[in-house]
Parts: C-alpha cells; structure tokens; sequence
C-alpha cells in the first residue's frame, strides 16, 4: 500500500514480542468500547456514563462481581473445552450441545443417584456424570473424525440442534423422567439436596468456581508437562510426525475431542449442581457453548487465559441485563456486541502479532518495460 | 564460465541467422544463503531439445524457473526470439509463449482434463461450450501424440496421464516453448518412451523443449544439445553426437565418480536386520484393481559395520520399503527382524524399542515437527513416560548443537527456521546418538537438497555410525551417494529388487541399466 | 380434510425454504471460493432488522431489502478482510459475527420489538392458477422472491458449471495453488464470493423479515434458520439445485411439528421431528466421507485455508 510517496508494508516477524500478547487484547477491548459507543450515541444513551454502569454492575459492586464469577464459572468449562479442541486444530463447535447434555446428565445422576449417596461423594458423580454425558455427545463426531476424517465442525454443529431439541423435548413435550411431576407447569425435576452446592453467602458464585479455576491451572500445567499434551502438540503440528514417531492418530483425534466434550459437559452439571438443581430450559439462552468458543479464541487457547476472557465476557453480560433494568434501560444486547467486537478486533490484531508494520519513502523508480 | 552463446545448430534450424526461441543472457539468481545461479548462459532454439543437466541443488530448476516468469532474475536477462522481455508471472511467461511442466502437477483432482486444460484462458468464452472445449483438446492431444480422455476426471488418472495434461495445457495456452521439470521422476519407462515420442513431435512442430533432468542415462538420447550446471554454473556445454556418459559426469558432479568413495573398514559382524519376501499390496480403498504389488519378495540383510545401498528412480517403493521395515506399515506377508526380533505388525514404537532408528526422506515434517522446538523434537522418539523430561533433552540438544556444529539460535528454536543442512543434522544426532540404543538405521535420501558441505558432513555422520558398529540401509535417489557409501548396492524397480551389485565402481554401468529396468 | 392440511404444510415448506435456499446459495459460493462463513445466523438476523428498520421508516419494500442486502454485503467484507487478507481463523472469525450481529440486531430491534411488520411482500396472483387444486398453493401460491430464488439457484447453477468465472471459482476452493500459478488472483475470487453470499444472506434474512415473521421478536426472529442453512449445504452437498430440494425437505420438517399441534396428533413429538434435518444432514455428511466421494465430490478441498503463495 502506498500512501502519499510513503510505502507500508508488513514484514513477517520471526518471534513476536511478548507485550503484543498484552497489547492487542487490551487496543481489541477499547476498539470495541468505541464501536459500542457509536452505537450508544446514536440511540441517545450517553456512553461514558453507560459504561460506567456497565463496569460497576458488571464487575466493581459487590454483587456486580459475585455474579460475574457465578456465570463465568460454566463459560471457563467451555472456554476450556473449546481451548483443549481447537489448539490441536479441532474444531468441536458443539460446546452448546456437549453443555446440554452435561445439564441431563448431572440430573439424571442427581435424581437417581445422588439419593442413595453419601453427601460428600454425591456432587462429584453429579459432576462426573456431566463431564461423561458431555463426552457421549461428541462421541460419534470423533468417531467419524478419526476413522474417516469427517469434518468434525459440522457433525458437532448439527448435534447441537438435536441436544436443543432433545431438552426441549424432556421438559415441554413430554412427561418423562426430567419433568417435575408436582405440578402441570414445564419445569424440570429438583435433584436431590445432597448433590447442590450451596453458594457463598448471599451470593451467585458457587464453589464449583474453584473447581473451574483449578482444572484451567491443571490443564495448562497438563499440557505442558504430560506426554499427553506433548504428542497432542506433535500431532497438531505435523500428523505426519506424530504416526513416524509411532503416535496412535485414531486415539489422539478422539480422546482429545471426548476430553473436550467432557469438558463442556461438566459446565452443564456445575450448572446442575448450583444455580439450577434441574433441567433449565433457561440454560438454552444463554449461549455458554458459542462464547465458549469465543472465550477461548480470545485467550488464543491459552487454558489460564480462559478464566481472565471468561470473567471479562461473563461481566459484560451481568452488566449488560443491570443496565437494562436502570431507570434508563439500555438494551442488554450492547453486552453482546461488545463482544463480538472484541473478538473481531483481536482476530484483526493478530496480523500485528505475525508481522511488522514496515513504513519507508518511496524511491521513484522508472518502471521499464520491454 | 563455458558459456554457450554463440548459436550452436539446432536440428531444425532453419537458418542461422534466426535468434534463439528463448535465452538467459548472464543471469545471476541469489536466494538467502545461496547463489542460485550465478552469471548463467543458456539458451533454446525453435525446434530444439536442450537438456539441463545437474545434481539435486545445482541450480537448474531455478535458471528454469527463471525462464518461465516464477522468479525474477537478480542480474541478467530472458531473451525471447532475440528481444528482452521481463516476466512477472508464470502468466506473463504464457502471454510470451513460454510454459513450464512442474514436477508436481498442478491440477484441479475434480475437474476433467478439458475442465483442467481451459483452467484460466482468457481465450474462452463466458459461457462455456464444453463440446468445443473438448473437441479443442481432442485435438493437441491427438496432435502431438498425447492420447486422453477429455472428459476424464483427472484424480483418477495416473501420473504419466496427469503429467500428458500438463502438457496439453501448455499447448492450449499457445506454449511454444515448453520446460520440462525433471519430466521422468514418476513415470514407469514406457511411459517415459511415450513422453520421448512426444518431445519429437512437437520438436518437429517447431516447439522447443528444455528438459531439465538430473538422470544422465536418459537425456542422451532425447536432447540435441546437453548443458551441464553445477553449484550454480554452467560447467559445459555439448551437443548431439559429442556427448559422452562419462564425460557429462565428470562435469555434473566436477570429480570421477569412482574416487574417494568410503567403505567399510570392519568385516561386517552379526545380521543385525533381516528381511525376507517382503510382500505389500495397493491399499485396497484405492479402488485400482489389476495393479501389480508395491513390493514383492523383498529379501535383504544389513550387517552390523556395513552400509547396505538401494538404489532405484524415485517411485519404485522406495518410501513404502523404508515404512514396512521400520513399522510404520505392515506388509501382507513376509518377516522382518531387528536385533534377532521379529517385528512385524507390532508398529513403529516397538521396532524402535528394538533397536531400528529411521530417518525418513522428508525431514521437515515427518523426520521433524517444524514448529516444535530442537528439544521437543529430540524427545520425539523418546521413551517419554508421563511426565515430559525437558531438562535433559535441553542438555542434549546443547551437546549436539556443539559436537555437530549445528548453527541455530538455540535448542528452543524452532527447526522450521533452521537449514536444510542443520535440520538434518539434529535429525541425524536424534537417531544416531539419542537415548535409546538404536543398532540398525534407515536412511532415505539423506543428502537430498544439501548444499555440497552438508553432503560432506552427512556422509561423514554415517560413514562413522557404520565404523562404530551400526548397520546402516541407505536409500536414495541419487546414484553417487549410493555407490560412494555403500557397500553393497541393491536396484529396486517396480518394487522388487532386480540386481544385486558389490559398491564399487565397476558396476556403475550394470547398476544404472537395472535401474532403469534393463536388467537380464 | 387431512390431505389438504398436508398440502398446506408442504406449499408453507416451501414458503420457509426461501430463506433456507437464500443463506445456503450465499454460505455455498463462499464455501466454493474456499472460505468457511459460519457467521449465517448473525447475517440473516442483521437483514432482517435492517429490512424492518428501514421498511418502517421508508415503507419502501424494495429499499428495505437492498438495505438488507448492502449490511450482509458489508458484514461479509469484514470477514473476508479478517479471513482472507490477514487470514485470521475462519471458523472464529464466522463465530465473532454470529454474535455480533445477534447483539446489534438485538439492540437495533430493541425499540420495534412487538411491531408488526410495516410492509408485506404480496403474493403474486396468477388468477385462475392460483385456485387450481394442489398445484395452485403448491406452485403459484408465492412472492415474487420466492420464484426470483428459485431462478437464482438455477442460475447459479450454471454460473458454477456453465462460464469461465465458475470454471475458476470451483478451482479455488479445490486448488488456490493452480489458479495463482495460471495468473488469477485467489484473494479477489475469494473477497467477490464471500461478499457476494453475504449479500445473499442479508436478502434471505430480510424477506423473511416480510414474508414469514409477523412481527420482530427479540430472541426468536430467525429461529436458528442460519445454522440449518450451514446444514443444508453439506446436505446438498455444494449443488445449488440440490438445495431447493434439501431446503423443501428441511422446510417440511420445520413446519410438521406446528401442523401436528394444530391437528392434534400425537404420533411423533414435534420435538423429534425437528431433529430430523440435522440427522439427515449427519447421515449425508458421513455418505460423502468415503474416500472415492471425497475425492470427486463433497466439499471444497482447501476449504477454510488461507492461501499462501509458496515461495523460496
């Protein structure tokens, strides 16, 4: 490109310095703050103030926090999920369905396990349920991706539909083993009070956060260290590699997309465990499975990084419905175009990461032709 | 240099007074590290076959490439039909006539061959008529004796047939002068006699045809006139009738093939691997019924202090050979056996626990993980265990890097961002020296796109691999590495082993013949 | 009275295909220049709004929907900025729209929500046609973008099969390499395709702004018609009269379930019947995984790679 006898130009970088890691995310938010703003602007709601109203509910207040980390706590599992996938360049988008199904599964371990358990041992099977439901959902992607490389992206997109209408089906179109039986009110059945976890005080945030913080820092140490996560990273980077030094692909492709499903289906137990206790239907709003994703692109597949995106992500949307019940209501969807913006910001900031921006005179050269 | 500009007579010419078709007048060609071509002469008549001949990494796909717009020339200039002209692009070579037939195809697998053949004419109108298209294509390919179906879909066709729509292609696109990138590297000899039949008529068309080959045996007979390149310069120049075998040699690779080769000081010691009737077949998801096997009754024995050579044209099974023995595939019959143990159909991690160590021809990619760093990439063929040991693999790449003179920034260094030469080098170190005991070593084509120092240290890391004790299989394209470094020579062809020679230098003649499937 | 009941159900199928046929043609000719759109929810539901705004202010059918067309065109120039020339992630990049454009349709439509729609688009009358039995609400029962999609898939068709710049774009997504190298830039096939689909799917979520919703609903607009168009591709395996098909069929499934309830029958919950496409669509996409169907069919070999050229 050339501007006014100026040439730009992009130079490819051999390493990337590590404040861009920084720098880029932080310029992708305040971008995206401005588009925000424009938007605010011309729907005659004042921006600074908004935002302001948008940070102290979102994330300053005491309440504003707690429930920040409460809803943040599932998108860390799918953020994981997506994050675990998509560094070995598998794409299971099907972190929604995985969430459902992870939703039945600690249910169903809720309803007819947890009463026979002893307390202390009721919420992990709760917990181990999902995560193994979750599993199941991608179960036949990864099958097919292993053995027959189909395109996992699809198979697990398509699977979310049938998990949206599966539980839709459980709590409003029959009458089955979900569905409150007490009353002729859709609602799903309680589980049982050994298999919840009660939250901290007066709050939103459930203990399962801990848990959520704990496998990001496990993963990210995990794969790291294990040999595990060491042939997942050969294999990610040349297959070819991986099979001359004698790595199963078959079993790679699927435990790695079965580990993400597990993941995502533990978001939709913890979701069980705390704040729910049934199969909410409400759960299917929330968009935990595709922020998931998001989550994890903006934290570039870093597992640690995936709870700083999360809490970010999940403030924006407490914040976004705070503001909406204000004396001033703004739209909660602001939230949701904050972040998309950030995420396209910071997918457009890469290229600065890759390369560098080279700015020199042009010298006029006489062109020659033949 | 021994330039060759002044007009040598072509078969065809008409006069001599007509300048040449296409000509490269003092063209210099640096790329980081290397100069590529340095004040290069080269020139092609109407009706002519000019062969360039040289090593892998002489230069002369690059004076080709050149040639057709790919690349611009730093110093120097293309001639065409005596008037300069600047390419950009392999498109703005076309618009002058000039095409070139890479060595990998670069085909559409969906299309059909006409689909394949129109593929960006600007000639064509916007609706398409694919009748006329056809009937088009028919016709060039019956021209010039490059018989296809245009309305076969190219992924199903054979190389010999995908390597005929290149050819059409060009013609389509009004190419009168055609480069030929090592033309014969994948097809079977009567497929070669076709494509030699070819190059005539079109000759006879007033075409003119650059070959470009590194197989001496060949390009005798085909080309009128031979100009030979190495390290970046053209080293002579002879034409038809004066051409000598061993002459052309001794300028390809600037020495007598027979001198200095190295040989094995020991008497070779135990049958460290051992091979016997070898049998693998097409994979049957391929759907080519009638295709002879890949191998057939392979039987070898590699001794421990003894470097056993296989030498062939590249694809005659080759790579699969070098895949079954090392476990990466299992054959349908046959034994194998490393250190004494049988090893077949327990995968590569147990022939490696068993002693064989292999590095594989494409080193950035299979023999390497390009992005992953030296140190993980020496634990790649590690026992690993669960937890990774990086400590110890970072002391070890430390101790390569200074032992083998690997020049690289440092152990956590990608390997993408090292040479050809130093990528090798710490694939080389991997397997020859790393933890686990490796006794018995695959190699193929380990020199492959070295400059001439690499080469040298290479051959060196083996030549002592084979004094300290290791039984080496060496397989490779290139003829010289086998015959310097071997010391016995096996000629693989069409997946079965046709000649047994002593490596020495006598044999030369019988070893290239069984090559290329003259055996008796 | 039941046969009737079903007839209805299949000219509303294909009704709703309109839109399905609109976002999978725009989602097919990307896909087919190499480029993954994934972000089809996020256009459709931003055409609508767009046509909704505009058409209440204006009450310009026509200007409504060009509106709608220019925002797919515009959001689509985003994502081939991101994908193509600083060749960011297809599949995020695809993502990030899907909720940008749920989040801004959503604040857009924040005041007109509950408004029913200012404009309709009128179904043509073909007089007598339109009475006959059955092939009167089957085939001469709808707007005039109904039939315009219909001719557009044909023509697309043909443009794919049939002319130069088809010829080209097909090699694009199955061999960047080979167009490059015959002298065609890959980024420009690339930014017209991916441009030109989202056009496509801004036009689809705008006539079913008009056609097939009664008002703007905040969470409900488009229903998830996006990601059945992502579906219907595969499903159709990248043929644009394959689509026509597969998005009756998909339509018939959508509209079963409402057909069910009205006639009170029970045999399978509608819930089931929804799943139907998906499946279906799982089913075709592990038929096209065989290796011989691969290599001659299916999608688009170099689909969601950026293209470098190679260079020494």
């Amino acid at each position: 490109m050339i501007i006014g006898g100026t040439r730009i130009r992009l130079e490819a970088r051999l390493t990337s310095p590590r404040w861009l890691v920084v720098v880029v995310p932080v310029f992708s938010v305040l971008f995206a703050l401005v588009v925000g703003g424009v938007f605010l602007l011309f729907t005659g709601h004042p921006p600074i103030r908004t935002y302001r109203d948008l940070l102290d509910n979102g994330y300053t207040s005491f309440y504003g926090l707690t429930d920040t980390l409460g809803l943040a706590t599932p998108l860390i599992c799918t953020g994981l999920a997506a994050a675990f996938a998509f560094r070995m360049n598998l794409y299971n988008i099907g972190q929604e369905g995985q969430l459902y199904l992870g939703m039945v599964g600690g249910a169903w371990a809720g309803i007819a396990l947890a009463p026979h358990l002893n307390q202390f041992i009721a919420v992990p099977v709760v917990l181990v349920a999902g995560a193994l439901f979750g599993a199941f959902w991608v179960l036949v992607p990864a099958l097919l991706r292993a053995r027959m490389g189909t395109s996992e992206i699809v198979s697990t997109l398509l699977l979310n539909y049938v998990a949206l209408n599966l539980i839709n089906y459980f709590i409003y179109g029959s009458r089955g083993f979900f569905r409150d039986p007490t009353t002729p009110f859709p609602q799903g059945r309680l589980i049982d009070e050994s298999a919840r976890f009660d939250s901290f005080g007066t709050t939103n945030t459930y203990p399962t956060l801990i848990i959520s913080i704990l496998l990001a820092v496990f993963l990210f140490w995990f794969v790291r260290r294990s040999n595990y996560g060491y042939e997942t990273s050969v294999f990610a980077d040349s297959p070819q590699a991986a099979r001359y030094a004698g790595m199963n692909s078959i079993w790679l492709t699927t435990s790695v997309l079965l580990i993400s499903g597990a993941l995502a289906g533990l978001g939709g137990a913890m979701y069980v465990v705390g704040p729910a206790g049934k199969v909410d239907p409400g759960l299917l709003q929330t968009g935990l499975g595709y922020a998931g994703i998001v989550v994890a692109a903006l934290a570039r597949y870093n597992f640690v990084a995936v709870i700083i995106t999360a809490v970010l992500f999940a403030g924006l949307r407490v914040g976004g419905s705070a503001l909406q019940a204000s004396s001033d209501p703004v739209p909660i969807a602001i939230a949701v175009v904050l972040q998309g913006a950030v995420l396209l910001f910071a997918l457009g900031g890469e290229i600065f990461r890759r390369n560098r921006v080279v700015v020199t005179r042009v010298v006029q050269t006489a062109k020659v032709e033949a | 240099m021994n330039a060759s500009s002044e007009a040598t007579q072509g078969s065809h010419r008409e006069n001599g007074a007509t300048p040449s078709a296409l000509s490269a007048q003092n063209v210099t060609k640096r790329f980081p590290g290397v100069i590529a071509n340095q004040h290069v002469n080269f020139d092609v008549a109407r009706g002519e076959v000019h062969t360039l001949l040289g090593e892998n990494g002489a230069g002369k796909s690059t004076l080709a490439s050149i040639l057709s717009g790919l690349y611009r020339p730093d110093e120097g200039s293309v001639l065409r039909n005596g008037k300069e002209v600047r390419l950009s692009s392999p498109r703005s070579g076309l618009s002058h006539g000039i095409a070139m037939v890479h060595q990998h195809f670069r085909l559409v697998d969906r299309f059909t061959v006409a689909e394949n053949v129109v593929l960006g004419s600007k000639g064509l109108s916007f609706v398409l008529q694919p009748k006329d298209i056809e009937a088009k294509v028919s016709e060039i390919s019956e021209k010039f004796g490059l018989p296809l179906d245009p309305r076969a879909v190219v992924g199903e066709l054979s190389a010999g047939q995908r390597q005929r729509v290149e050819i059409v292609k060009a013609l389509y696109h009004g190419a009168e002068v055609l480069l030929l990138d090592e033309p014969t590297a994948l097809l079977a000899p009567p497929e070669v006699v076709k494509l030699f039949e070819t190059v005539r008529v079109m000759t006879s068309a007033g075409k003119s045809v650059v070959f470009v080959s590194h197989k001496l045996g060949e390009v005798v007979d085909i080309s009128d006139r031979i100009t030979v390149m190495r390290d970046g310069q053209v080293t002579g120049s002879v034409k038809r009738g004066e051409a000598n075998a061993g002459q052309l040699a001794e300028l390809m690779v600037g020495r007598e093939i027979t001198l200095a080769p190295r040989r094995g000081t020991l008497d070779p010691g135990d049958v460290l691997l051992s091979v016997s009737q070898i049998h693998l077949s097409h994979d049957q998801s391929q759907n080519r019924p009638n295709q002879p096997n890949i191998l057939s009754d392979i039987n070898l024995k590699v001794c421990s202090g003894e470097i056993l050579g296989i030498a062939g044209v590249s694809g005659n099974g080759q790579r699969d050979l070098a895949e079954v023995i090392s476990g990466l595939r299992q054959p349908n019959q046959g034994e194998i056996t490393v250190c004494g143990l049988p090893i077949v159909g327990l995968g590569a991690r147990a022939t490696r626990q068993a002693g064989l160590a292999y590095v594989p021809e494409d080193r950035l990619g299979t023999g390497l993980a390009p992005s992953l760093s030296m140190v993980d990439n020496l634990l790649l063929t590690r026992d690993r265990g669960f937890l990774v040991d990086r400590k110890s693999a970072f002391i070890e790449a430390e101790g390569f890097i200074k032992k083998l003179e690997i020049k690289t920034p440092g152990p956590l260094t990608p390997t993408r961002k090292l040479s050809g030469g130093n990528a090798q080098k710490v694939l080389l170190a991997r397997e020859l020296f790393s933890s686990v005991a490796s006794r018995v070593l695959v190699v193929c084509s380990p020199t492959r796109g070295l400059d001439v120092g690499a080469v040298e240290a290479v051959h060196a890391l083996l030549d002592d691999a084979r004094k300290n004790g290791k039984a080496i299989l060496l397989i490779s394209e290139d003829l010289d590495e086998v015959m310097t470094l071997a010391d016995r020579v096996l000629v693989l062809y069409r997946g079965s082993i046709v000649l047994e020679a002593q490596g020495i230098a006598d044999d030369l003649e019988r070893v290239g013949q069984a090559m290329a499937g003259l055996a008796s | 009275m039941n046969s009737n009941v079903w007839l209805l159900t299949f000219a509303d199928a294909i009704s709703i295909a309109t839109t399905l046929i609109l976002a999978s043609l725009g989602a097919m000719i990307t896909e087919r220049s190499g480029v993954i759109n994934l972000g089809v929810e996020g256009y459709l539901l931003m055409g609508a709004v767009t046509a909704f705004v505009i058409g209440d202010s204006t009450g310009q059918l026509w200007l409504a929907l060009g509106s709608a067309i220019i925002v797919g065109a515009a959001m689509a120039l985003v994502h081939a900025t991101l994908t193509v020339t600083l060749r960011a992630n297809q599949i995020v990049s695809g993502l990030a729209m899907v909720i940008f454009g749920t989040g801004l349709s959503q604040f857009i439509g924040k005041p007109i929500e509950g408004k029913s729609r200012p404009v309709i688009i009128e179904k043509i009358d073909f007089g007598v046609l339109s009475d006959l039995p059955i092939i009167g609400p089957v085939i001469f029962g709808h707007d005039p973008i109904t039939y315009a999609t219909w001719l557009l898939a044909l023509v697309i068709s043909l443009y794919l099969h049939r002319t130069r710049p088809g010829l080209i774009l097909r090699a694009t997504g199955d061999a960047p390499a080979t167009v490059d190298a015959q002298g065609v830039s890959v980024k420009r096939i690339r930014y017209v395709h991916t441009v030109a689909g989202g056009a496509l799917m801004g036009l689809g979520g705008g006539w079913y702004m008009f056609a097939r919703a009664a008002a703007w609903n905040q969470s409900a607009t488009t229903n998830g018609i996006g990601w059945i168009a992502l579906a219907l591709v595969v499903f159709a395996s990248w043929r644009p009269l394959r689509a026509i098909a597969g998005a009756v069929l998909f339509g018939f499934c959508l509209q079963v379930p409402f057909t069910l309830q009205g006639q009170q029958i029970n045999i399978l919950p509608s819930e089931i019947v929804s799943m139907f496409p998906y499946l279906m669509t799982l089913a075709v996409l592990v038929g096209l995984s065989t290796p011989r169907a691969r290599r001659l069919l299916g999608a688009p070999k170099m689909l969601g790679q950026p293209f470098v050229r190679d260079e020494r």
